[in-house]
């Protein structure tokens, strides 16, 4: 059986770690077998980074998703969408993103220019079969911190419905990983995003 | 959440482990006593789990000052008959070798666990290099776990391996080991032992005359890989074409046959223990194989193995042909042995042996993409986070060297602070090689004036580097007088990778305190004059590195300001550009904020025609605010802690 | 012009090593920047034009448009520039005396025109003669006392004018060497017509560089020197704990800074007035009044009993003119040679030949 593979994308620093563990303990939660595959280090300064999180039932996946082989995008920045879409994404691709940019360096060097918000959030909607636009930086704000932009993807992401994970298990997950103010926030944070996504159905 | 299901005696439990929380846990489950590392990625966090289970699981971790010094002391633990291990990046191997070929010839006792992370396509290191042939040279044991949960298994396995035959066995990872995660099911705990003793009747001294006995060591290892449970192979028995992988090479391997559907035409030898070769094993799966395709990490190390071993028994084998690096089969953009072998290059390769592609998106979907103008969008260059102490570093010491208008040659060395030879450095670092070279080099530059060198040398090197390797190249400067200024970047942690402890942070690797070492007493007790400076404060940065360049012999100066990810260090303040005083282009400045100085917080907002301050990313440190010409940022005092 | 900016400048005068430190381009970008009297781009700057390049005296110096400029005709000396009066001249107030190197008259002169309301700010020189000075802006009369002295190296003094001159509209006077009254007078052209005032020149032969200072702290013998001095009669002398140290001068060339080579103007030609030693008596100064606002100012300050004027010797007036021919001659025949450093000096053939010929008629 071909096993779920979701990728999350974004800028080194934005929490893609902490959201693919919760991630992957959830699809565990459900009876899944995971693996994970990260690159962090130096790509934490600002470089490309993703995550792949593979879920399967029997044997444990692989680490890395093979390319045209993603069924989920999890974009915590829309030129990282982007690029791993066009890398490896295909027709039935779904897209959940945030669409605040993240300038790389040669962008405000001006040596290079970083595309339209609106053209590439259109780009992204002609090559996946769904695209779910999530202002998560915001949600984490009116959490308390905009570092929470990740737990707030994961709840967006949750409340979209394509993966069969409930709500409490992430909640209880949570709990088990942080505790105090952090525990406040990503719960918080977590439940802004569901609540965002699953109003508008 | 790992940490906790880490330390959990609940055998059976299934949970989700990194690569390098399995390798951890393996080793509790064999009754570890003792740990030492020095932080390199992709292998640190082996240490950075034991460091916060050592206390409630009565053993010992530590992180050691550099590879060498941590592999003597787990070699001290074995030698008292405690079950030992030691852990390093592929780079921290090659500091090591010279105390791991003397223990292969002395031998070990209590069982002594080598862990190495290498890193195919070097994606937190400076080179990509293929230990296995270095653990080759040293004739040591040699295990390639596939998966997470196999590096818990191989881990525990590997102790005892060690304590049968008498010598260190070296785990050899990767990143998509190391730094993945998967499912992993707990084993029971073995409790640290209580028992460390030197027995006087034991010696353990390096000789040539023990070779012999290293060479037979080696072959009862060989005996003991024909049995091991992490060799298999799986497929037709008849089937002519076999691919012989190892490490994640084989999960990638298993899912291409899956997704070309060549589950009934191609076998799959999975190889475990690497070096030696179970030549038995191997030479029963050899038979009746006409194509064999090897998949492994990153160069042709088992190729060439299984190659020289088909030549000797070339007459009953056969011809075959041997499809891997060598025949450029197996291959990424750049060349055979260069990058990572991705799931893609399996796919290719696996399916050319039996004629298929593998192409999973539609037509329609390829030529979407196709049009994309996918090269014109900006590169993410790697950047110093915003706030970065490193960078007004960097800052200053080229203004200085501008200034001081003798073509000063700046040399790097390993960490962080490395990005200061790109772009977010200012391209200021000219040389970085291994660590503590850039102060080696230094004090061969300043002994060049001799024969005409006029230009001054400044070295840069971080605090931990500094307790790595930089103290002999110090001492050789001082002692040689060589005419360098060491530039010491003490952000008070090993930032690079995950901010861990060393000697002069005042902390061990349990979070007890520990005493601090400070570099400038170390300096100082050498006899160089040493300062230290906030970097934060850049123009008197500029003007200490100035004057320091016009004095003779070795001198130090530490530019001190903790790195910006320190969850010790709260922002309390931001920038804010004033879009009344900023007058944008209009300014003539040439965007110099931004462009210039470049920090990832300093943003152009094109809709404003002005310089704005991300207030997401800005950590407050102000340099900016003394930059701009116009006065235009300033200061925002925020509420403690939120953003 | 052409476009020009801060690549020439590079090109043309700092990696030429002819930038004099007067300081004029600093002070209004981020890009450029001094230390220790050198001057540096501490980054590239994209500009293909810039005011760098325009108010640098050393990208191009003509003579003729700044006599236009500064003394509304052609010039009638060609040695000693356009004058009005040549006098000794030194402070009538004990502690400017005092203060002073020789007579005190630039002090005297600052004092007078800040009180006066000619000036709103004094852009000055200050420190002790033993450190790198400090470019101090000037209000009151203390600030001013503490900037009296000679100083032997490059002080980029007029690096705070760009932003005097941005940040009000008060009148600055300037006090410079010869290079940075050149510099100013261009900075004038440029952008801030009848913002300098007064602007009164040093006389100058040779700056040093701060490897001079360095030369000192390795001397016990000069430690806590109060004063220098470059008396006529050879070498440089040191004042201290009372008695006068002497240093032969050969041991001071080697820090002379090397774009001095190049000077054609030791005497400021284009200042209000321009100050120097008489080489003669060290209780008077040499002042050289040249345009109507320097007339004005020194007037006032007889008036206003500030400073005591006598008329120049006459016997002493070819001493001094062949000091300043014998080094206008040096950059002639650098010019005749074609030696790229004195190539911003745009000397016609006319004006050569004048400088040539005077004296020996």
């Amino acid at each position: 059986m071909q096993p779920v593979n979701v990728v999350i994308a974004g800028v080194g620093g934005q929490g893609n770690v902490v959201a693919s563990e919760i991630l992957a303990t959830a699809l565990a939660a459900c009876g899944y077998r995971v693996s994970v595959g990260e690159t962090f280090g130096a790509s934490q300064r600002g470089g490309s980074v993703m995550s792949h999180v593979r879920a399967a039932r029997g044997e444990t996946p692989g680490p890395l998703i093979p390319k045209g082989l993603v069924d989920i995008v999890v974009g915590f920045e829309p030129l990282e969408t982007l690029r791993i879409i066009a890398d490896y994404g295909r027709e039935t691709t779904r897209v959940v993103v945030n669409p605040r940019p993240v300038y790389p360096l040669a962008v405000q060097a001006g040596e290079a220019s970083y595309p339209d918000s609106r053209d590439l959030l259109e780009t992204l909607g002609t090559l996946a079969a769904e695209v779910t636009v999530v202002e998560a930086t915001e949600l984490a704000r009116r959490a308390g911190d905009v570092r929470a932009q990740n737990l707030a993807m994961v709840g967006a992401l949750v409340g979209t419905g394509w993966l069969p994970i409930r709500p409490d298990a992430v909640v209880r997950i949570l709990g088990e990983r942080f505790a105090d103010e952090m525990l406040r926030l990503n719960r918080e944070a977590f439940r802004l995003g569901l609540e965002d996504v699953r109003q508008r159905v | 959440m790992s940490l906790h299901a880490l330390g959990t005696d609940a055998p059976g439990q299934l949970v989700i482990l990194s690569g390098n929380e399995a390798i951890a846990r393996g080793a509790l489950e064999a009754g570890l006593g003792y740990a030492a590392s020095y932080p390199g990625s992709p292998s640190s966090e082996v240490l950075g789990s034991l460091g916060a289970l050592a206390r409630a699981g009565g053993f010992y971790a530590e992180w050691s000052t550099n590879e060498k010094v941590a592999m003597e002391g787990a070699a001290a633990a074995s030698f008292a008959g405690v079950r030992a291990m030691t852990v390093m990046k592929a780079d921290g191997l090659n500091v090591a070798l010279d105390a791991l070929t003397s223990l292969a010839y002395s031998g070990t006792k209590g069982g002594m666990v080598v862990v190495v992370s290498d890193d195919p396509g070097a994606h937190s290191s400076t080179k990509e290099e293929d230990t296995r042939y270095l653990v080759r040279a040293c004739h040591l044991p040699l295990l390639e776990p596939a998966t997470v949960e196999e590096a818990k298994e191989m881990t525990r396995w590997a102790f005892d391996l060690s304590e049968a035959v008498g010598l260190p066995v070296v785990l050899r990872s990767v990143t998509r080991i190391s730094h993945a995660r998967g499912s992993v099911t707990l084993g029971a705990l073995r409790p640290a032992p209580r028992t460390a003793r030197y027995d006087l009747n034991d010696r353990f001294i390096t000789t040539s005359l023990f070779h012999q006995v290293l060479h037979q060591r080696i072959g009862q290892t060989r005996a003991r890989f024909e049995q091991a449970p992490f060799n298999s192979c799986e497929g037709p028995a008849a089937a002519p074409r076999l691919v012989i992988a190892a490490g994640p090479s084989f999960t990638y391997a298993r899912e291409a046959v899956r997704l070309l559907g060549l589950g009934e035409e191609v076998r799959v030898l999975k190889l475990g223990t690497t070096w030696p070769l179970p030549e038995d094993f191997l030479g029963a799966h050899l038979k009746g194989a006409r194509e064999v395709l090897f998949l492994e990490e990153i160069e042709p190390f088992l190729e060439t193995e299984v190659k020289s071993y088909w030549a000797q028994h070339a007459a009953e084998l056969g011809p075959v042909t041997f499809l891997g690096k060598a025949s450029g089969h197996v291959a990424g953009a750049g060349a055979p042995g260069v990058g990572e072998l991705t799931p893609e290059i399996a796919l290719r390769a696996v399916g050319a042996l039996a004629g298929r592609e593998f192409e999973p998106r539609s037509e329609a979907f390829a030529r979407k993409v196709d049009r994309l103008p996918l090269h014109d969008l900006p590169p993410r260059a790697l950047a110093f986070c915003p706030g970065c102490p490193h960078r007004a570093s960097f800052w200053a010491i080229k203004a200085a060297l501008e200034l001081d208008g003798r073509q000063g040659v700046v040399l790097g060395d390993i960490g962080c602070y490395t990005l200061g030879a790109m772009q977010t450095g200012y391209f200021t670092l000219k040389t970085v090689h291994a660590m503590g070279s850039g102060v080696g080099l230094a004090s061969g530059f300043g002994k060049l004036d001799l024969l005409g060198f006029t230009q001054p040398v400044v070295a840069v090197v971080g605090d931990s580097t500094f307790y790595h390797s930089v103290i002999p190249a110090l001492v050789n400067a001082r002692y040689n007088d060589a005419p360098v200024l060491v530039v010491v970047l003490d952000n008070s942690t090993t930032a690079m990778t995950g901010h861990q402890p060393h000697p002069g942070t005042g902390r061990h690797a349990t979070g007890d305190l520990a005493p601090a070492l400070p570099i400038e007493a170390i300096a100082r007790g050498l006899g160089v004059p040493t300062e230290v400076q906030d970097p934060l404060r850049v123009d008197e940065t500029v003007e200490s590195v100035y004057r320091l360049l016009k004095t003779d012999g070795a001198k130090l100066l530490i530019l001190r300001s903790p790195c910006v990810l320190l969850p010790s260090v709260k922002r309390l303040r931001r920038a804010a550009v004033d879009p009344a005083r900023c007058i944008g282009e209009a300014c003539g400045c040439g965007r110099f904020c931004n462009r210039a100085f470049s920090c990832p917080a300093l943003v152009w907002d094109r809709a404003l025609e002005r310089a704005r301050v991300d207030d997401v990313l800005c950590s407050g440190c102000g340099v900016c605010v003394d930059l701009c010409p116009r006065q235009a940022i300033a200061f925002q005092e925020l509420a403690s802690c939120s953003r | 012009m052409g476009r020009r900016g801060p690549s020439e400048l590079q090109t043309q005068v700092l990696a030429a090593d002819l930038c004099t430190a007067c300081g004029a381009c600093l002070g209004h970008c981020p890009y450029l920047k001094s230390l220790g009297e050198r001057v540096a781009f501490i980054h590239p700057c994209p500009r293909s034009e810039g005011r760098c390049f325009d108010v640098c005296p050393r990208t191009s110096l003509d003579p003729e448009s700044l006599d236009r400029q500064v003394l509304g005709a052609p010039r009638r000396h060609p040695i000693l520039g356009g004058y009005d009066g040549l006098y000794f001249a030194r402070a009538r107030d004990a502690d400017v005396g005092a203060r002073g190197q020789y007579g005190g008259v630039t002090t005297a002169l600052v004092l007078l025109a800040l009180e006066s309301g000619m000036a709103g700010a004094a852009l000055l020189t200050s420190g002790t003669p033993t450190r790198e000075p400090r470019a101090v802006v000037a209000r009151g009369r203390d600030t001013v006392l503490a900037a009296a002295g000679t100083k032997y190296s490059a002080c980029p003094t007029l690096e705070p004018l760009a932003g005097l001159l941005r940040e009000s509209s008060e009148p600055v006077a300037v006090v410079g060497r010869p290079c940075q009254v050149a510099a100013a007078r261009k900075v004038e052209a440029r952008e801030a017509s009848g913002r300098l005032a007064p602007v009164i020149g040093i006389f100058c032969f040779w700056a040093l560089t701060p490897a001079f200072y360095r030369f000192l702290e390795g001397r016990r013998d000069l430690e806590r020197a109060t004063k220098l001095d470059l008396p006529k009669d050879g070498g440089m002398t040191f004042a201290v704990n009372g008695r006068t140290a002497t240093v032969r001068l050969d041991e001071i060339r080697p820090f002379i800074r090397p774009a001095c080579q190049a000077c054609f103007d030791p005497t400021a030609e284009w200042a209000d007035v321009s100050v120097g030693s008489t080489e003669h008596d060290a209780a008077w100064n040499t002042l050289v009044v040249r345009t109507a606002r320097g007339r004005d100012l020194v007037e006032r300050a007889r008036a206003a009993g500030a400073l005591e004027v006598k008329p120049y010797p006459l016997e002493r007036i070819p001493v001094l003119e062949e000091a300043v021919q014998r080094k206008k001659l040096r950059v002639l025949d650098a010019l005749d040679a074609g030696q790229p450093e004195v190539a911003y000096l745009g000397l016609r053939e006319a004006q050569r030949a004048a400088v040539r010929a005077h004296g020996r008629a």
